[in-house]
């Protein structure tokens, strides 16, 4: 099923945020999936970290509550840690990544996911989160700033 | 495939991309990489970004369409001019194209082998950085907006950029309007974006305002001096209907 | 004379790992197998005429690239070549973690051992595609 994308571009770079998902403004983007959401990396933070070697992501049964670490992916040029943006459980970790952490840069809105969180809050659980068009600014802002360093 | 929907893009602050052959036979290969990264890393690393040759040849979109819109120096390390031709062949004519000892000037043994340098190599790595900075620096030069001085031996400067179509699809989202001017048809890059931070700005579409705008219309585009005043005619025509449909 | 193996380098400007493909790509051709081996730049695919591209004819090639994009895989198949074996530097690494490297004008040490160890398991490879050839 096809997704509606914003693109920014900055210089040679073109950064895709799907347009239906939530996001942090660590990059992370939450897709809701009933009383859960799939969490991953964005465009954005997959190409300013660089070519994933290794990720680390919190097993399953993990209780999370927002801003704990909830993965973790090293590169050539960086490790990073991300913090989770809502508070749940870990119910799924996708297993594709340790043989294939390639997968983050290749397809970070799709195969590269990293894990669902069965959500604590009943409502309002994503409310704090920012919609596809805040971040996408926030992506803009930051990619010029990378630039100008 | 997904759909994309591009927001109105603001209008870049222009760089010049720099294409480097790196070719791996000969010593003038490395040459041409090492240059292009001492300007990249160190001499102007805001005012540049390197465009992958491999990635750009492979299909590269986001490369591809940096090159479309903003200048590009080739690099190459002999006439078969790789760099340039494949920067042709995908974007547009590189604005500038260096061959590194073009001119032969130097006994290519003297500059050691692709796989090292001697200190004369690194000499001419020096020389070619040096010939790529002033170049950016010609080619962002806003003021003049057109390159000058004379051309340096075993470097060919191509002709003067012409303005690029650059359609939304094309991956650059920098739109473009076509006007009259003086009885035929010109292209003009980022003029609907120039109008649209105009009238965010409140500026109001009558003479005073004309000089501002074509300083504006020729960061972008080429404009030679002779038709300088039939397209600010055009130009502020252009603006006055904008003006109407957006009130 | 027997085919030589086409070792095909990304050479990418933007990485670490480009640079390591492209010295790992020197150390295979010059340094442990050159009378097995050529390398073949890969722009002249695109570019050189059916001259460089009828290199690729019969020969078999090892790529070697340095990120997901996989350029000179891309451009050695689209150029109507045979890949015989894909290299991918970061899977490497992520096999020699602890030669994480750096630098892209000049690699960092770690960056040259990388670089070794990624040119003898080429060398293997090459090995293994020679007597393949040997034995068709």
């Amino acid at each position: 099923m096809s997704e509606e994308m914003l693109k920014v571009t900055v210089d040679k770079f073109i950064f895709l945020v799907p347009a239906g998902r939530f996001y942090s403004d660590a990059g992370v983007w939450v897709k809701p999936e009933d009383h859960r959401a799939r969490l991953g990396l964005s465009d954005f933070a997959q190409q300013s970290n660089g070519d994933v070697a290794f990720v680390r992501v919190r097993p399953m049964g993990t209780k999370l509550e927002r801003g704990d670490e909830f993965a973790e992916i090293e590169t050539v040029k960086v490790n990073v840690s991300f913090p989770s943006p809502v508070r749940g459980t870990i119910v799924e970790v996708n297993r594709s990544l340790m043989d294939a952490p390639e997968l983050i840069n290749q397809e970070p809105d799709g195969k590269g996911w990293l894990a669902v969180v069965e959500l604590s809050e009943a409502e309002d659980a994503l409310s704090h989160l920012l919609d596809a068009q805040a971040y996408l600014a926030i992506v803009k802002g930051q990619a010029e700033a990378e630039m100008k360093r | 495939m997904p759909s994309e929907r591009t927001a109105m893009p603001e209008l870049p602050k222009r760089k010049v991309g720099i294409i480097a052959c790196s070719g791996e036979e000969i010593a003038e290969g490395t040459v041409t990489r090492l240059a292009a990264l001492r300007v990249l890393e160190s001499l102007r690393p805001h005012e540049t970004v390197t465009i992958c040759l491999p990635l750009f040849l492979a299909g590269g979109e986001g490369d591809r369409a940096f090159a479309r819109f903003h200048p590009t120096i080739a690099v190459d390390g002999c006439e078969k001019r790789c760099a340039a031709r494949g920067t042709e062949m995908y974007s547009g004519k590189p604005a500038v194209s260096i061959v590194v000892n073009g001119d032969r000037s130097k006994d290519s043994s003297l500059l050691g082998t692709a796989r090292r340098l001697t200190e004369v190599g690194m000499q001419v790595v020096d020389d070619v950085a040096g010939q790529i900075v002033r170049h950016v620096d010609q080619l962002l030069d806003l003021k003049r907006g057109r390159q000058t001085g004379p051309p340096t031996a075993g470097l060919e400067i191509l002709q003067e950029r012409a303005p690029r179509q650059a359609a939304c699809s094309c991956g650059s989202g920098i739109p473009v309007a076509t006007l009259q001017v003086a009885g035929r048809e010109v292209t003009l890059l980022a003029l609907p974006l120039i109008f649209a931070e105009f009238h965010e700005a409140g500026k109001l579409p009558d003479e005073s305002v004309r000089n501002e705008l074509m300083q504006a219309v020729k960061i972008y585009n080429s404009i030679p001096d002779a038709d300088e005043a039939a397209y600010a005619h055009a130009v502020i025509q252009e603006y006055v209907a904008f003006c109407r449909e957006n009130h | 004379m027997k085919q030589k193996i086409l070792i095909v380098p990304c050479s990418g400007i933007g990485k670490s790992y480009g640079s390591v493909a492209r010295e790992a790509a020197y150390r295979v051709t010059e340094d442990l197998c050159p009378e097995k081996t050529k390398l073949v730049p890969l722009a002249l695919l695109v570019l050189g005429g059916e001259e460089a591209r009828s290199e690729l004819g019969e020969a078999k090639a090892i790529t070697i690239d340095g990120c997901k994009h996989a350029c000179a895989a891309k451009v050695v198949a689209e150029s109507g070549g045979t890949v015989a074996n894909a290299v991918d530097v970061p899977e490497v690494f992520r096999r020699h973690r602890h030669l994480k490297p750096s630098g892209i004008a000049e690699l960092d040490e770690n960056g040259k051992k990388l670089a070794q160890v990624l040119a003898e398991e080429i060398r293997e490879l090459v090995g293994s595609a020679v007597g393949e050839d040997r034995h068709a």
